[in-house]
């Protein structure tokens, strides 16, 4: 099994953010993670997006977490586009937070073997051209 | 009901290609005419024209309407069903509807996508800011979270799913529409020792884009009985769900829309599951045959595997599945591949299977799966059951 690559020398292009995600990737910039806080039901919610996903409210607002959490699954990228062709096989995570939401990242300085449901991992920063970051994890 | 009252006259459907030559409109055009010469409708008695989505219509906005013009149909109803690869299915529903409401009698229901000579799309959605950046290449990738959550929780017998693409490549040898190049048998140990292209999802897992089209011709169960055809098909349940559970941060990626979706046509159809005589779900990967067998009841969550290896899938076993060898042993018409399954369907119910012809013609149910939605299952979960004319 070949090991894992972390492609962290894959030059990204940086998002276009929307009008409602703006504040987050501008937070990336000091490597903070902030989420959406729905504060009528108390809850987290990820993607960012316009609206309260539980309720149809916009009683939004942005709190910073730590970003630690567990996997909750993962998929290891044989077979990728440009420029991530080359670079495989590298693992991308679908992490559940500390404080309930699933979030979709890159997961490097991580062994094959090490990889597992329920890998505990905390944010990696990876830097974007425009100063902004990309969120990754790595073993916590 | 609505449903049972509009009657499937007639199915038509192109050679599938690894890429076409010809134009979308001009595959079309051979449904258009494939289905006046085997229903002897009239063009000027289509009144309605649904299409599914498709890439190479992506982009534009008036496809629909477009299409009525490229095609010179005259209609008091036009419109594009865009919800992936439910659209097909989700347009048969929709003719019946607007049948129903008198808004027009007979409907073209047409499914072109030339995907790989031309694709058009262009994704507004969460995929630049959330999914890009990662190499994340959509579909495959997803499916490999989706599996490997799925292993994690009740176990996987790769084996077994191996079975179910074994079963689908033997229909598609026998299928003359199928793209040629996947018309060879397979093993089960090809399937086991096919590349991965997302861990844990190999290449024989894997949908091929191709080109073509398929459609079918919907009018009222009445009119069809008057006209004195003998071979219809009766939609007589549907159900249909897009977004599940949108409302929660975190969702079992294990479970889709087919389980609410797939209760309500049943309880339409005044069916259960093991009354089903033939099984064509959507298959854009190989588990997800097996995650709607759970999500219906065939049997319990948990339990797909199982449930695959006691059971015989080729079309002379006790469940026929995808005949014509399924989306991913036939080739997947980019957003039209859901109208493959529909129209082997039908053709089966008309007994007009050949060399794969079923031998339980009593009924058929058929699914679509559409859309890939950010780190959750699937978008939309179709299911709609067919008999013939009773």
């Amino acid at each position: 099994m070949s090991p894992l690559k972390d492609t962290l020398g894959v030059t990204r292009e940086p998002p276009t953010p929307r009008s409602f995600s703006r504040a987050y990737w501008e937070a990336t910039r000091e490597k903070r993670l902030i989420l959406q806080y729905d504060r009528r039901s108390g809850r987290y919610q990820f993607f960012p997006r316009a609206t309260s996903i539980y309720n149809g409210h916009r009683d939004l607002e942005w709190r910073e977490v730590s970003g630690r959490g567990e996997v909750f699954s993962y998929t290891i990228a044989y077979r990728a586009r440009p420029p991530f062709q080359g670079h495989e096989p590298f693992a991308i995570g679908l992490v559940t937070l500390d404080e309930g939401v699933n979030v979709m990242g890159n997961i490097v300085h991580c062994t094959r073997d090490q990889l597992k449901i329920g890998l505990r991992v905390k944010p990696f920063w990876m830097p974007l051209a425009n100063g902004a970051h990309l969120l990754m994890f790595e073993p916590d | 009901m609505a449903l049972r009252d509009a009657a499937i006259v007639g199915y038509a459907e192109t050679k599938i290609v690894e890429k076409s030559d010809r134009d979308v409109w001009e595959l079309g055009a051979e449904i258009l005419e494939s289905l006046l010469e085997r229903t002897g409708f009239e063009k000027a008695e289509i009144d309605g024209l649904i299409l599914s989505s498709s890439m190479t219509g992506a982009g534009n906005c008036f496809w629909s309407q477009t299409t009525a013009d490229q095609l010179a149909l005259d209609v008091d109803f036009c419109q594009t069903v865009d919800i992936g690869g439910c659209s097909p299915l989700g347009g048969g529903a929709r003719a019946a509807a607007a049948i129903d409401a008198g808004l027009c009698r007979t409907v073209l229901c047409l499914f072109a996508d030339t995907q790989a000579a031309e694709n058009n799309q262009r994704m507004r959605s969460f995929h630049n800011e959330w999914t890009t950046p990662l190499g994340y290449i959509g579909p495959p990738a997803a499916f490999g979270l989706l599996s490997r959550r799925y292993e994690h929780q009740f176990g996987l017998d790769y084996a077994a799913l191996g079975r179910l693409a074994v079963a689908q490549r033997g229909h598609a040898v026998l299928n003359e529409l199928a793209v040629e190049k996947l018309r060879k048998p397979i093993t089960v140990d090809d399937y086991l020792t096919s590349r991965m292209i997302a861990d844990p999802i190999r290449l024989l897992d894997s949908v091929m884009v191709c080109d073509g089209a398929s459609g079918v011709l919907v009018t009222a169960r009445k009119s069809a009985e008057k006209r004195g055809l003998t071979k219809i098909v009766v939609p007589i349940g549907y159900g249909e769900r897009t977004n599940y559970r949108a409302g929660e941060a975190i969702v079992d990626v294990t479970e889709s829309g087919h389980g609410v979706a797939g209760q309500r046509a049943f309880l339409q159809a005044g069916l259960a599951p093991k009354d089903v005589a033939a099984f064509h779900p959507y298959d854009d990967f190989i588990i997800a045959i097996m995650l709607q067998l759970e999500m219906l009841g065939f049997c319990k969550r948990g339990q797909g595997c199982q449930f695959i290896r006691e059971h015989d899938f080729a079309h002379t076993g006790d469940l026929p599945l995808n005949t014509g060898g399924g989306q991913i042993s036939a080739g997947q018409c980019g957003l039209a591949g859901g109208g493959t399954n529909l129209v082997e369907a039908v053709r089966q119910l008309f007994g007009e299977g050949g060399k794969r012809q079923v031998k339980n013609t009593g009924n058929a149910l058929v699914t679509g799966i559409g859309g890939i939605p950010y780190g959750r299952n699937w978008a939309s979960s179709v299911v709609m059951i067919l008999t013939p004319n009773a």
